[in-house]
């Protein structure tokens, strides 16, 4: 059925169609539409789930960890500082390996405080072993937490499902919401597989000495690594059922090109514009759009980018000290690939400066020729500073 | 089953960190070094009780629903319960921790109702003895004496010379005792003991073949004899509560000053005296070379702070049911009545301890009214000494 919401909107429809068992949340801008109705919703009756108002983000996630071993499915979101104060449990949920799916906002991280977006807060948190997935509009986020939930519950890994602050929460786009039934078909039920039992009483989270704990975490990096290529299967299998396709990588224009312009989130549409007008001018020019960052979907990109000469990497993030972040996993990632690759890191578009076609155009001249307004710091190149 | 599994390969890992197996071969008991002890302690209450009643336990049976299981507690260490519950000054009830949230346990009254209570009990008895043993005189210290020492088998006549048992307490106003409360009471003292009571006895202690002459020990109740009754020559005087050995022959109870003569109030005294000398009676007639039966170790006094009164509500409003005398009860008042008590220094099995004891290294004891704990494996944190209410629970230091 053809609806016209906002992003958040969207989570709350995907969470419902889900059939979340446990909401547990505390709410944050701008996330709260999300975790609002969602009470609302299950205050109406209308998703049979137990509504937990949480003290804290770190009770939010240690209260999901608990609901999904005890069999539920579980949903939370939050966004930035909350992120931030999830830190401890968001290790403790993956190295549990509880399917937890929660969506995260991409919001500025204070001082100084700035509600818009930003993605340093999620990828501050690539080390604690989440899958995380950048969406591109509000369709992309009902689809992604659908497919979030088949690829979580099957690799028993969460998933963190990242959404641009007030580009994508809070801007109203019309989308396609797919028919319960069909979404039932496609997302059976949960079963735990090693959950919670009297009968037969277990310790979670136990102490493990060293004979054993680089296993248990090389058993871990191996199922992880896995999930690059599970997504896509998803990804198809759910193309099948609702015909739009969401996969890891997403490529545009990159057949021919020789400079490609990489980034994540609702930027990659902007881009995409961009891709096109200089088109015109004459430039081979293609861009890629990340959709997941953990696991780093490497084999996807190198084969994009296989005829590439110049990547060029929009961050909104950085990593102080070295660079943006998304442009130093794309470096990781090509090293030992590519000797003849040269690539440019912009860190542009923070928070709350719009990435427009006017300000890309300018930034992939720079990187070509050298010129312009963008300032060195380290590796990267910044714009939108002060003189 | 305590076996380690070992893992050898990848494939055998869980996929989440969870235990497999048992951890029970992890025995972690060795990194304690306080122990928590459970033992129950004596309640406020029965500290004061002049009888050392363990008031919690019998209302802990009557909470259980148990109301004849609690009557037989109760009558273990007082067998006139219906005259204490009217006539003691109820020490117990000054001392009772529940005053501090809301108002003290009706002790006395609960006395009262279970001494009413038609039903009948079984007492704890030793196998007979062929020893005899006349108590002259059947107040309540005699009838005391007597109870317990048919309690341990012996052969015990009472011998009154009046017409009516009782002794003092047969001179009583009937608004303080009525004469029905009272046989109520004896008739029940006497069976429960298998005790031979007789009134109107003619008391010659020079006779040959009467009953004072064939019985191994004598005793005088003053309680229960007139005060110008005399001793005859050659009797003993003893006091119970301070006399150490009670040897044979005719033993005049020689009470102090302060029971003597007879006050009702104090009733609870003269069962005790009475109780007392049945203990050391026993002793000395017991043939040499046959070991002293195991004594209850004394309990240890609750430590009041242990008690935990922020924990428990307060009750609602008085429920007074409709009764048919003052200072009487019902079932369903004395049930609620029982249900109030904390359970000071006693366990009741409310399994706080259990719930809150991180490694499940305490739990209710399949044979006792209590509960265990596993020594192979509890680490000593402390959390059910803290935990528990009630001051049962407390953190020793074993290694001395």
């Amino acid at each position: 059925m053809k609806k016209v919401m906002m992003g958040t909107e969207a989570a709350t429809m995907a969470a419902k169609l889900a059939r979340v068992q446990v909401v547990s949340a505390y709410p944050i801008t701008p996330q709260t539409v999300i975790v609002e109705s969602l009470a609302d919703i299950i205050g109406r009756g209308e998703l049979k789930a137990k509504y937990l108002p949480v003290e804290s983000e770190h009770t939010a996630m240690s209260s999901c960890m608990g609901a999904s071993l005890a069999g539920a499915r579980t949903f939370t979101a939050t966004s930035s500082q909350g992120l931030a104060y999830m830190h401890e449990m968001l290790h403790f949920t993956a190295g549990e390996r509880v399917p937890v799916v929660m969506v995260n906002c991409n919001r500025a991280m204070a001082p100084p405080w700035n509600l818009y977006c930003d993605h340093t807060d999620s990828l501050s948190q690539r080390d604690t072993g989440w899958i995380q997935y950048y969406c591109a509009d509000a369709q992309d986020v009902l689809d992604a937490i659908l497919i979030a939930y088949a690829v979580a519950e099957q690799a028993l890994l969460p998933v963190m499902i990242n959404l641009d602050a007030f580009y994508l929460t809070h801007t109203s786009e019309p989308l396609d919401v797919p028919d319960q039934a069909e979404v039932d078909l496609f997302l059976p039920p949960y079963r735990a597989p090693h959950k919670i039992d009297v009968d037969d009483p277990k310790t979670y989270s136990i102490v493990c000495g060293a004979d054993l704990f680089n296993s248990i975490k090389y058993k871990r990096q191996g199922d992880t690594l896995a999930v690059a290529r599970l997504w896509d299967q998803v990804a198809e299998k759910y193309n099948s059922h609702f015909n739009r396709l969401h996969k890891t990588v997403e490529a545009y224009r990159t057949e021919d090109a020789d400079l490609c312009i990489v980034g994540i989130g609702t930027a990659a549409g902007t881009i995409r514009l961009a891709v096109d007008r200089l088109r015109e001018e004459g430039l081979k020019v293609g861009s890629l759009r990340l959709a997941m960052i953990r696991p780093f979907p490497l084999e996807a990109l190198q084969r994009a980018i296989a005829k590439v000469k110049h990547v060029i990497v929009i961050d909104r993030d950085v990593s102080f000290g070295a660079e943006g972040i998304v442009a130093q996993e794309v470096k990781a990632g090509l090293f030992d690939h590519r000797g003849d690759l040269k690539v440019t890191g912009f860190v542009a578009g923070v928070g709350g400066n719009d990435v427009t076609v006017d300000t890309i155009i300018p930034l992939v001249r720079q990187a070509i020729s050298g010129d312009g307004n963008a300032v060195e710091a380290g590796m990267s190149l910044w714009a939108e500073v002060l003189p | 089953m305590q076996t380690k599994i070992i893992i050898k390969s990848l494939a055998e890992l869980p996929t989440a960190p969870t235990t497999i197996g048992t951890m029970a071969w992890n025995q972690t008991g060795d990194w304690r070094y306080v122990t928590p002890l459970v033992a129950d302690k004596l309640a406020p209450c029965s500290q004061n009780c002049p009888l050392g009643i363990p008031i919690p336990r019998y209302l802990g049976a009557m909470n259980r629903g148990d109301v004849g299981g609690g009557l037989a507690l109760l009558m273990a260490h007082n067998p006139l319960p219906g005259l204490t519950g009217r006539l003691c000054y109820h020490p117990c009830q000054t001392k009772c921790v529940r005053r501090k949230i809301d108002r003290t346990i009706s002790i006395q009254k609960m006395e009262r109702y279970l001494g009413d209570l038609a039903t009948d009990v079984t007492i704890e008895k030793s196998a007979i003895k062929d020893r005899r043993i006349t108590v002259i005189g059947s107040g309540p210290l005699g009838l005391s004496c007597a109870f317990y020492l048919g309690c341990r088998g012996y052969r015990v006549t009472v011998l009154d010379p009046s017409g009516q048992a009782g002794g003092a307490l047969v001179d009583l106003p009937p608004e303080k005792i009525d004469p029905q409360a009272l046989s109520h009471e004896i008739d029940r003292l006497v069976r429960l003991a298998d005790i031979r009571l007789e009134t109107g006895a003619i008391i010659d202690f020079d006779k040959p073949g009467e009953l004072p002459a064939k019985a191994d020990i004598v005793i005088l109740d003053p309680t229960g004899l007139p005060e110008d009754f005399c001793a005859p020559a050659g009797a003993v005087v003893c006091n119970p509560f301070d006399d150490e050995a009670v040897t044979g022959g005719i033993i005049s109870v020689q009470l102090p000053q302060n029971l003597a003569p007879f006050k009702a109030p104090m009733i609870a005294h003269y069962i005790a005296a009475g109780r007392l000398l049945a203990r050391k009676a026993s002793d000395g007639l017991r043939p040499a070379g046959l070991a002293q039966p195991a004594a209850d170790l004394p309990l240890q006094a609750v430590n009041i702070d242990n008690i935990k009164i922020e924990r428990f509500p307060a009750s609602g409003p008085l429920v007074e049911t409709e009764s048919k005398q003052e200072g009487t009860g019902d079932r369903e008042w004395a049930l609620q009545e029982a249900a109030r008590c904390l359970s000071c220094g006693t366990c009741n099995l409310c399994l706080q301890c259990v719930s809150y004891c991180p490694d499940s290294s305490i739990r209710p004891d399949g044979e006792k009214d209590t509960v265990a704990v596993d020594l192979d494996h509890c680490k000593g944190c402390g959390i059910c000494a803290y935990e528990c209410p009630r001051g049962v629970i407390t953190m020793e230091d074993m290694s001395v």
